[in-house]
């Protein structure tokens, strides 16, 4: 790329975001954002990679202060993405979150963070190392997730958002030693919103 | 004839124990009324809601280890110096790497503002965050598991109990707007009761597990991080 087209390509940033100031805040007490994505994350401790199906419900509550709630789903049986360790690792996984966020910025860009107490949902091998049909075992764990990111709200009903997450907690219900879900990961795609009340 | 000594004892421990839960009652109910001035508004009555995480430290249990928890609670203020917690937390915890306990707690905790007349803490026009620190004071009740992490052919191996506990600490509200805070406590936990103990045979790798049945002390340390939002205003709306 010249830098010519540099150039142009900043122009038409810029001028986008100017753009966007001049329409009204859509952001507001009230408004109600949903979103699905995939969302790749890695279970660092165990040094896999899966791809996790991620959904939120947001309501803003104040200026500044939203509830959220959402859930990670693994897709049951899926194929690990990448991992050292598969006879340790839930063969199925399901978190559930609910907490606040906090959001600073003006108008339609807005920086978010997450604090979401919650639960896993675990399903592990109780006798891993057996190459015979093994017994499974579901366990509900604590967890927590912290989460940051960005949204644009460019339209009446519509904004873009990208997200980083980390969260933890401990599978106890294992033959060995317990099983850390420590994990960081991204979400990014597009949210629909609605304000619920008019003011 | 020593049966009736134990409950004759089991029953003047529980007295003594409940004197204590009615002294800390009462004093809730004294400092209801003070503070309470004569002006437009009042948090008495303000509810709110939030979530918890907890992370249970020091553990009495021996080879205990550190425990991670989830819970939920509401908070009922009954005046300006004094707010309630009532809480349910999910605790689990390993035991090295033999049993894994988990803790259900259920109960509540007194929240005392000792510096809530500075001018620091008064409702201006304009909202600036700011740090409201508060001693606790609290029982739960309490009910935990433990379970072996390798069971026996004939079935699962674990032990349960049912117990009381008072908790008492320090903490902090973080107020980031009018209605919404986080909330830092620090408090350690004294459970009442039976008391389960685990002897594990390194050598062997035989677990067996110990009901000890009238009253013990063990106890931890809790630290929780909590959000809260204040959803309602069950009384004391204005005042003239």
């Amino acid at each position: 790329m010249g830098i010519h087209q540099k150039i142009t390509g900043l122009f038409l940033l810029v001028s986008t975001l100017i753009y966007s100031q001049e329409r009204p805040s859509y952001f507001q007490p009230s408004l109600l954002r949903a979103s699905a994505t995939i969302a790749p994350t890695r279970f660092y401790t165990q040094q896999t990679t899966v791809a996790l199906i991620n959904g939120f419900v947001e309501y803003a509550l104040e200026n500044r202060i939203s509830v959220r709630g959402e859930a990670n789903i693994m897709a049951p049986n899926g194929k690990l993405l990448y991992t050292n360790s598969p006879e340790k690792f839930p063969r199925n996984f399901t978190s559930i979150y609910a907490g606040f966020g906090y959001h600073l910025g003006k108008r339609n860009w807005k920086f978010d963070i997450h604090a979401e107490p919650g639960i896993a949902i675990s399903e592990m091998a109780q006798q891993p190392f057996l190459i015979v049909p093994v017994a499974y075992q579901w366990s509900v764990s604590p967890s927590y997730m912290l989460k940051g990111g960005t949204s644009f709200y460019f339209s009446k009903y519509c904004h873009f958002f990208a997200e980083i997450n980390y969260s933890n907690g401990w599978i106890r219900k294992t033959p060995l030693t317990s099983v850390s879900i420590a994990q960081y990961g991204i979400s990014a795609g597009l949210g629909f919103h609605v304000l619920t009340k008019k003011n | 004839m020593i049966l009736f000594a134990k409950i004759q004892n089991q029953i003047l421990s529980y007295l003594r124990y409940m004197k204590g839960i009615l002294l800390i009652f009462t004093l809730t109910l004294g400092f209801c009324f003070l503070g309470q001035a004569d002006r437009k508004y009042t948090p008495a009555g303000m509810l709110s809601l939030g979530g918890r995480t907890t992370v249970s430290l020091f553990n009495d249990h021996e080879n205990e280890m550190t425990g991670t928890g989830v819970g939920g609670q509401f908070r009922l203020q009954f005046s300006d110096a004094v707010n309630t917690d009532w809480f349910f937390d999910y605790i689990t915890s390993d035991i090295l790497n033999y049993a894994h306990r988990t803790d259900y707690h259920i109960g509540w905790s007194v929240l005392f503002y000792p510096i809530n007349n500075l001018d620091y803490f008064r409702q201006k026009e304009e909202f600036k965050p700011k740090f409201r620190p508060y001693i606790l004071a609290g029982h739960c009740f309490d009910y935990s598991k433990i379970e072996a992490k390798v069971s026996p052919l004939d079935g699962p191996m674990s032990a349960e109990r049912w117990s009381s506990a008072v908790q008492a600490g320090l903490g902090t509200h973080l107020e980031l707007s009018p209605r919404f805070d986080i909330s830092l406590t620090g408090q350690y936990m004294i459970h009442l009761g039976n008391h389960i103990e685990t002897d594990y045979d390194f050598t062997t790798g035989a677990l067996s597990f110990n009901e000890h049945k009238g009253a013990s002390l063990a106890g931890h340390v809790l630290v929780t991080l909590s959000l809260n939002y204040k959803i309602a205003k069950l009384w004391g709306f204005t005042r003239r």
